[in-house]
C-alpha cells in the first residue's frame, strides 16, 4: 500500500549524503583502531593515516552534500525543509547550515578533521603522532556517530541531516505523504528570522573552531598519560593552546557583542546557560595556557596542566549536554530542543572521564579492577535501574582512584616554590580561574543537581554571579599586574615591592581620582551595607584594573624595552584588564533614563521591585527623559520588522530644544517566534543610548478598519460653565436654550426642547459649537446628539437634574482619535567601548604570543 | 609542595562554603500555597495564564505594573501584579515562570519568563 512513486525527488543526494555519514563513522573507527595497534606494531601507521584522511574526505562530503542540497532547496529532505526556504536570502544559507543540532555537530566534527589533519602533518613521525591521533579519532568516532540516526532497540543514536521529511517520526502518517507530487507544492519552513543577521554568519563557525581546538591540549594530555612522557608535549601544545584562548575567546565576545547589537539583553552579558557554558571552558583553558607555561619554564604544575586540559575539553561536552539536552528547560532564552541525544552525550562525557582515569592508573591489576567495576556499574544499571545513585558512586569512586593514582604513580616535585616566584603567582591565578569556574558551573548546573537531587533550587539571577565574580576578579588583576615583574624560582621580595610600587601608586592615584565621582560622591552615603560593599567592591576593581593596564604598559616599555615578538602576554593582559574595566564601568554606572513619573513607590516590597523604569510614549507628545527630551514620532513596516522612530532632542544654548538624533527601535512581529524587540543604539565615544521597545501595537490595519467608530461612551455631570476634556479638545458647557418656558410646556403639555450649547476647543484653540439636545414630549426623553466631524467626538444630552441643577452629558470619542503609543526603556551605558578596545587588544596581544610561540618551538626543532 | 596543598584545602573549602551559602540564599521553585505561607521570600511560581480573569495593563496610569491572574500547577488561581510592562506575546505564552513574592492578597512579581509553543519547534509541512 505503501508503493507510492513519489515525483521529482532527488534520493540521490540523501544515499550520497548517508554514504559519507557511514564512512566517516566506519573510517574514524578503522584510523582510531589502528592508530592504537602501531602503538606498538608501527606496521599499522600508514593504514592509521589513510584511514583519518578518508575519515577527514567524508567529513567534508557530509558538509558539501548537505550544503549543495540547501542552496538547491532540496525540501524532501527534512533538514532543508525546517531551516530554509526559497524566499530566503542566499547570504544567509550558510546560517541554515549550522541552524540546527546536526548542523551545528557536523560544524564542530568539520573543525575537528580540519585541526586533526593540520596536527597530523605537524605530528607526523614524531613521538606524539600516534598517541595524539588516537584520542583525535576516538573522539571523532564519537562525533560522527552524532549523525547516524540510527535505532539500536530503542536507543536513538545521533540524528542525521539526511533524513527525508515523509520518514521523519512527526510528519510520516500526515495526509501530503500519500500524495505522489507533494514536493512540487512544498516550501521549506524557513530560517528563523532572528538569526539572520550577520552574526549568525560568523559567531558559530568561530566559537565551534574554539571548541574544537579545545581538544588539541587535551589529546595531548591524555597521550601523556598514556605513553608517561608529561613533561615533553608543552612545547607543541602550547601555540594551539593560546589559538584556542583567542577563537574561543573572540568566539564568545562575538556573541556578547551580538547579545548588545541584536537582542535585548538590556546588556553585553546575561549570565544566561548558554553562555556560561562556553565561558567555563574559555576559563579552564587559559588556566591550562598558563600552567602550560610554568611546565616549560620551570616545571611543576604538572598535574594541575594534565587536569585542566582534560577538563577544558570535558566541558565543552558537558556544555553540549547542557544546552543540548533540554535539561536547562525555562532556565535559559536559547534553549535548544531535546534531540532525544541525552544519554548518548552523558555517556560521552563519562567515557572520557573513564579513559582519563583508567590511563592514569599505572598498575594493571588496579587498572584491570576499575575498568571491570566500572562496566559492572554501566550493566547494572542498565539493566537494572538506580541510575543516579549509580552515577554518583562511580563519579566519587573515580575521584578517589585519581587522587590514589596522583600519589602513587605521578611525578612530583622535590623544592617547593618560592613564595615571591612568577611561578607561584601563576599558579595562584590559574587557582582563581578553576574557582570562578567552579563557581559558575555550578550556578549553571542548578536544573541538573534538581535533576539529580529531586531539589527545587532556582537559577541564581544576574546579580548573583556580579557579586561572586567581583572578587576573583579583583585578584586576577593583582596577579595580573604584578606577576611580570617577579623571575621564575627566586626574585627579591625589597625589589619587586619597589618595582610595582610605582605603578600601584599611579593606579590608585587615578582610580581614586575616577572613583570618587563613579561610586562615592552620590551613591554611597546613602547607600545600605550590602551595597556599600558593593561600591567598595567596584572601586577596588577598578583601581586593581587600572594596576594591572599600567603594571604591563611598564613591563613592556621599560622590561621589554617595547619590543613587539615579546609583547604578546603584556599587551593581552591589557586587552583582558580594559574590557574587565570596561565591563565594570558600563554595568555598574548603566544609567535607566527611561524612569516613569507614576509616581506607585513599590519600593516597600523590596530592592527588586523598585523598578519604574519604562516610559509611556504617545505618538507626537514630547517627554523629558534623563537629559534629553523624546518624542515618539511614528512607525513603519518593513517585511516582518515594525520600526518605531523616536526623536531624541536636546535643549540648544538658547533652551530650546532642538533635534539631537533619532533612533528606530524594531519589534520583530515573527509569525514562527512570535514577536521580539531588537534594540536601537546612538554611539558616542564615551558613552551609548540604548533604546528598546517593551510593549507597542504592531498592527495598522485596526486603526483603519475601526476609522469611522466610536469607542465607549463616557458620562460627565455638570453645571453650565463646567469643562469636559477630551483626548484632543476640550469642550465647555456654554449655557442652555430652550423652546419654551418651563409654565409653557406645563400648560401645553407640547414639546419642550432644551439645547446645550457646548463649544469645543481643539489644541489649536479653534472652536467648533456642538448642539446636542434634550427632548421631552409628554414625559417621553428624547435625546439628539450631535457630532462633531472635526473632532471626531459625539455628544450626548440625555438628562437634567431638577434638583441640583446639574446636567448629564455623554461623550465618545473616534476610535481614530486615541493616538498610537509605545512603551519604552533607555539605558546608557557608559565607556562600554573600552570594553569593545579591551576585546581587541587582548585579541592581537593573543596572536602576538602565537606567533612568538611558534617561532620559539620551530627554532627549538631546528637546533 | 606544602603551601600548594594548604591553598588547594583552602579553595576547595571555599568552593564548599559558596554553595552552602548560595543555597541558603536560593530562591527555589513553589507553588502559590508554600508562597502564602511564607510572605516574603522570594520564589520562582510555575504556572499557566487564567484566561477566565481579567487583564489589566493601563500604561497611561503605570507602564511598569500588569496585573492578571495565573493558575499554578496545583490549579490554584492567584491575582499577579508584575511590577514591569506587559510583555510581548503574553497571550501566546504556554508556561509562565514568576519571579516574586505574595504581598498581601496578590503576588507580586519582578520578573517573568513565558515560553511560547511557537519556540523553535512549529509548522508542520503545508502544501499549496
Amino acid at each position: 500500500m505503501n508503493e507510492v512513486q513519489y515525483i521529482g525527488e532527488r534520493l540521490w543526494a540523501g544515499h550520497l549524503g548517508n554514504g559519507f555519514v557511514v564512512l566517516s563513522f566506519v573510517s574514524a573507527l578503522f584510523a582510531c583502531l589502528a592508530f592504537y595497534l602501531s602503538y606498538k606494531q608501527p606496521a599499522y601507521l600508514k593504514l592509521a593515516r589513510l584511514a583519518f584522511s578518508v575519515h577527514g574526505l567524508s567529513v567534508v562530503g557530509i558538509a558539501a552534500t548537505l550544503f549543495l542540497m540547501l542552496f538547491n532547496h532540496y525540501f524532501e529532505y527534512q533538514y532543508v525543509w525546517q531551516h530554509s526556504n526559497t524566499e530566503m536570502d542566499m547570504k544567509y544559507i550558510l546560517s541554515c547550515f549550522w541552524e540546527g543540532q546536526e548542523g551545528s555537530f557536523l560544524l564542530w566534527t568539520f573543525w575537528n578533521v580540519v585541526l586533526g589533519m593540520i596536527l597530523k602533518r605537524q605530528l607526523k613521525d614524531g613521538m606524539w603522532e600516534v598517541p595524539v591521533m588516537t584520542v583525535f579519532a576516538l573522539v571523532q568516532v564519537f562525533l560522527a556517530s552524532m549523525l547516524l540516526g540510527i535505532y539500536i532497540g530503542d536507543y536513538k543514536i545521533g540524528s542525521n541531516p539526511f533524513l527525508l521529511l515523509r520518514e521523519h517520526p512527526e510528519y510520516h502518517d500526515l495526509p501530503f505523504v500519500k500524495m505522489p507530487n507533494y514536493l512540487a507544492k512544498l516550501n521549506g519552513r524557513g530560517l528563523n528570522p532572528l538569526l539572520m543577521n550577520y552574526w549568525m554568519t560568523i559567531h558559530p563557525p568561530t566559537l565551534f573552531l574554539g571548541f574544537a581546538s579545545t581538544l588539541i591540549p587535551f589529546a595531548f594530555a591524555i597521550a601523556a598519560f598514556w605513553n608517561g612522557q608529561y613533561t615533553k608535549w608543552q612545547a607543541v601544545a602550547l601555540p594551539w593552546t593560546y589559538f584556542g584562548v583567542l577563537v574561543l575567546g573572540v568566539g564568545i565576545l562575538m556573541g556578547g557583542a551580538w547579545a548588545y547589537e541584536a537582542l535585548n539583553f538590556g546588556g553585553f552579558w546575561a549570565w544566561d546557560p548558554v553562555e556560561n557554558a562556553s565561558l567555563v571552558p574559555w576559563l579552564v583553558l587559559v588556566a591550562a595556557a598558563h600552567t602550560m607555561i610554568i611546565n616549560k619554564n620551570k616545571g611543576g604544575s604538572l598535574f594541575t596542566t594534565h587536569f585542566l586540559s582534560i577538563a577544558s575539553f570535558l566541558l565543552v561536552l558537558y556544555s553540549t549536554f547542557l544546552t543540548r539536552s533540554g535539561v536547562l528547560g525555562s532556565a535559559s532564552v536559547h534553549a535548544f530542543t531535546d534531540l532525544g541525544m541525552t544519554g548518548q552525550l552523558v555517556l560521552y562525557v563519562l567515557t572520557f572521564i573513564f579513559i582519563s582515569v583508567a590511563l592514569l592508573v599505572k598498575d594493571s591489576l588496579f587498572r584491570v579492577t576499575y575498568v571491570v567495576v566500572s562496566f559492572l556499574l554501566l550493566f547494572f544499571s542498565v539493566i537494572y535501574g538506580y541510575k543516579k545513585i549509580v552515577l554518583m558512586a562511580w563519579i566519587i569512586s573515580s575521584t578517589v582512584i585519581t587522587i590514589i593514582s596522583y600519589y602513587k604513580y605521578f611525578p612530583k616535585e622535590k623544592e617547593e616554590e618560592e613564595l615571591f616566584s612568577r611561578e607561584f603567582w601563576m599558579f595562584l591565578g590559574a587557582l582563581v580561574l578553576i574557582l570562578s569556574s567552579l563557581i559558575i558551573t555550578y550556578f549553571t548546573s542548578i536544573p541538573v543537581i534538581n535533576k539529580l537531587f529531586n531539589t527545587d533550587y532556582a537559577p541564581p539571577k544576574v546579580p548573583v554571579y556580579n557579586t561572586w565574580m567581583v572578587p576573583f576578579v579583583i585578584i586576577l588583576m593583582v596577579l595580573i599586574g604584578a606577576s611580570q615583574f617577579l623571575k621564575y624560582k627566586k626574585t627579591e621580595p625589597k625589589k619587586f615591592f619597589k618595582r610595582i610600587s610605582y605603578t600601584f601608586i599611579l593606579a590608585l592615584f587615578f582610580g581614586l581620582v575616577c572613583s570618587i565621582p563613579l561610586y562615592f560622591m552620590n551613591d554611597f552615603s546613602q547607600a545600605n551595607g550590602q551595597r556599600k560593599w558593593e561600591l567598595v567592591s567596584y572601586s577596588l576593581l577598578f583601581i586593581t584594573g587600572l594596576f594591572a593596564v599600567f603594571a604591563n604598559i611598564d613591563y613592556w616599555v621599560m622590561i621589554l624595552k617595547g619590543r613587539v615578538s615579546k609583547s604578546g602576554s603584556a599587551i593581552a593582559h591589557i586587552g583582558f584588564a580594559l574590557l574587565l574595566i570596561g565591563a565594570l564601568i558600563s554595568t555598574s554606572k548603566k544609567s535607566v533614563i527611561s524612569r516613569n513619573t507614576s509616581n506607585k513607590d513599590v519600593s516597600a516590597l523590596g530592592e527588586d521591585f523598585d523598578a519604574q523604569e519604562s516610559l509611556l510614549l504617545t505618538q507626537g507628545d514630547t517627554l523629558p527623559m534623563g537629559p534629553y527630551l523624546v518624542t515618539y514620532t511614528g512607525k513603519r513596516r518593513k517585511g516582518i520588522d515594525v520600526y518605531f522612530n523616536i526623536d531624541y532632542l536636546k535643549p540648544d544654548p538658547k533652551g530650546k530644544p532642538a533635534f539631537d538624533f533619532s533612533l528606530e527601535a524594531h519589534v520583530q512581529d515573527n509569525p514562527r517566534m512570535g514577536s521580539a524587540a531588537d534594540p536601537a543604539t546612538r554611539h558616542y565615544l564615551n558613552r551609548d543610548v540604548y533604546t528598546f521597545i517593551t510593549s507597542a501595537i504592531l498592527s495598522f490595519d485596526t486603526a483603519a478598519a475601526k476609522k469611522n467608530a466610536f469607542g465607549s461612551a463616557k458620562n460627565y455631570i455638570g453645571h453650565v460653565g463646567d469643562t469636559i476634556f477630551s483626548s484632543n479638545a476640550f469642550v465647555i458647557i456654554d449655557s442652555l436654550r430652550t423652546n419654551l418656558s418651563k409654565a409653557e410646556y406645563e400648560k401645553n403639555d407640547s414639546l419642550l426642547e432644551v439645547t446645550a450649547v457646548l463649544r469645543c476647543i481643539n489644541t489649536q484653540s479653534k472652536t467648533f459649537i456642538a448642539y446636542p439636545k434634550f427632548i421631552i414630549k409628554k414625559n417621553v426623553v428624547i435625546p439628539m446628539e450631535d457630532i462633531v466631524d472635526e473632532l471626531g467626538l459625539k455628544l450626548v444630552f440625555w438628562k437634567i437634574n431638577p434638583d441640583d441643577g446639574t446636567i448629564e452629558i455623554t461623550m465618545s470619542e473616534k476610535l481614530s482619535n486615541t493616538r498610537d503609543f509605545i512603551v519604552i526603556k533607555a539605558f546608557v551605558f557608559p565607556w562600554i567601548n573600552v570594553l569593545w578596545l579591551g576585546c581587541l587588544t587582548m585579541a592581537i596581544g593573543t596572536i602576538i604570543a602565537i606567533v612568538e610561540r611558534m617561532r620559539k618551538f620551530r627554532m627549538q626543532k631546528s637546533t | 609542595m606544602k603551601k600548594l596543598h594548604i591553598l588547594g584545602i583552602l579553595i576547595i573549602a571555599l568552593a564548599i562554603g559558596v554553595i552552602f551559602i548560595s543555597l541558603k540564599n536560593t530562591s527555589t521553585y513553589a507553588d502559590f500555597s508554600e508562597a502564602i505561607s511564607n510572605p516574603d521570600k522570594e520564589y520562582h511560581v510555575v504556572g499557566k495564564l487564567d484566561k477566565t480573569q481579567p487583564q489589566i495593563y493601563d500604561p497611561k496610569v503605570n507602564p511598569d505594573e500588569f496585573l492578571f491572574s495565573m493558575i499554578d500547577n496545583k490549579g490554584v488561581s492567584k491575582q499577579v501584579v508584575l511590577h514591569k510592562s506587559r510583555p510581548q506575546d503574553f497571550e501566546k505564552s504556554e508556561q509562565i515562570v514568576l519571579i516574586g513574592k505574595m504581598s498581601g492578597s496578590n503576588f507580586h512579581a519582578n520578573d517573568i519568563l513565558m515560553k511560547c509553543p511557537s519556540k523553535y519547534n512549529s509548522g508542520k509541512p503545508e502544501l499549496n
